[in-house]
């Protein structure tokens, strides 16, 4: 019977390569498979937030801004001892930030180590100061110093006028807030739950103590 | 500092190779001929020295994936206020990715490497291989995009004021890999010297 079978003499050298550089790769995601375990950063919920750079204001100067330090990875959920972060996404012009500034910088002072009252973590809070292209509007640092002073507020502001931040965590309009766990995810996002205050997000996920 | 200095592992092999590749690479093989006998001819000294290339730019993209995956937990790796800060870039969400797909710059090196490392054991086993010359031009076609690719990171390097030197050894690695194509593709056009 004549054999009808067809020799491909080089299909020995692709598959012999095919196999050791397959290999190589599949080794080298296994190890990183099994070495890391990345979170995805973002700025939805269960998502690790972005940086935030530039200038921050404290009251006495503009320093650079260590948004990382805030956070401690090894932290676990129910850690009463871990401190959270509410960031607010701002315009010194926008009559909403306007309004709401003395509710925020109320929360500020409550939910804080020092306020007796509360029972549960430290929350650091923060604004972020951006200049908004509408007509109109016209920002600099000293109405960010101005505005910050005229509402008695004690939190950092940042320096956002050139909208670098509020483009990398996709802000979709001022006055936006989020509420960051201690391990720097975020937990909450005003755009996420339009009916719900910060604070209220506050009371609701943060641990307390007995 | 330490983690800036371990880039040595991957710099030294594929500078390295980018000195086998180079017309002056005989001087480093010459002593290696009796061990290995493939070295013998031109052919075989610019294959062994894109293996090395094709393998230490694996490595290192493989790292820098790594990298990235360990940033996004929240740690860092090479964190440094001087110029040498890789996780400013390998842990900036938008940087670290193709602008096109969202792959990770790591996955994607990863990706190009093993491919000239599956076209150099190719060519290492059956080097008149049906597809050589087909193999040879991808190889150059796609370390010559990986030149353009070189560009774009670069320009965000300068833009964020900080060198990834993790990044910087798999761009030479790209740039080695090219010259290593380069001079195999004249090679394979003189028939003699190729088969020699």
């Amino acid at each position: 019977m004549e054999s009808k079978m067809i020799d491909d003499e080089n299909a020995g050298a692709m598959g012999s390569a095919l196999i050791k550089v397959m290999s190589l790769f599949f080794i080298g995601i296994m190890i990183i498979a099994f070495t890391a375990n990345p979170v995805s950063v973002g700025t939805g919920e269960g998502q690790r937030a972005p940086d935030i750079d530039g200038k921050f204001y404290n009251g006495t100067g503009w320093s650079d801004m260590e948004f990382g330090s805030y956070f401690n990875t090894s932290w676990e959920e129910g850690d009463i001892n871990g401190q959270w972060v509410v960031i607010e996404f701002m315009d010194t012009d926008c009559p909403a930030c306007q309004r709401a500034a003395e509710d925020y910088g109320s929360y500020a002072n409550y939910f804080s180590v020092s306020n007796s009252e509360w029972n549960g973590p430290h929350v650091n809070f923060l604004a972020s100061a951006t200049e908004l292209s509408i007509q109109g509007h016209n920002s600099d640092r000293q109405e960010i110093q101005d505005f910050r002073a005229d509402n008695g507020h004690n939190f950092p502001y940042i320096d956002d006028l050139d909208q670098d931040n509020m483009g990398e965590w996709g802000i979709p309009g001022t006055p936006t807030y989020f509420l960051i766990q201690p391990d720097g995810i975020i937990a909450w996002s005003s755009p996420e739950h339009s009916g719900e205050k910060v604070s209220d997000a506050i009371f609701r996920l943060t641990p307390r103590s007995a | 500092m330490a983690s800036n200095a371990l880039v040595a592992v991957y710099l030294v092999p594929t500078l390295i190779g980018l000195f086998i590749v180079s017309p002056w690479g005989g001087l480093l093989t010459n002593s290696l001929k009796d061990r290995y006998p493939s070295l013998n001819s031109v052919r075989g000294q610019l294959l062994a020295g894109l293996q090395l290339i094709s393998l230490a730019g694996f490595a290192v993209s493989a790292q820098t994936l790594w990298i990235s995956s360990k940033i996004s937990e929240g740690g860092s790796f090479c964190s440094s206020s001087s110029t040498f800060s890789c996780d400013d870039l390998l842990g900036n969400s938008k940087l670290n990715v193709d602008p096109f797909f969202g792959l990770s710059w790591g996955l994607i090196g990863m990706a190009v490497f093993a491919l000239l490392l599956f076209i150099v054991f190719v060519l290492q086993q059956e080097h008149n291989h049906a597809m050589a010359e087909r193999m040879i031009s991808m190889g150059l076609l796609s370390t010559g995009v990986g030149v353009l690719i070189i560009g774009l990171l670069v320009s965000y390097e300068l833009k964020e004021g900080k060198l990834c030197l993790y990044c910087t050894t798999a761009h030479i690695a790209n740039l080695a890999a090219l010259v290593g194509f380069f001079r195999l593709k004249r090679l394979y056009e003189n028939n003699s010297e190729w088969n020699s």
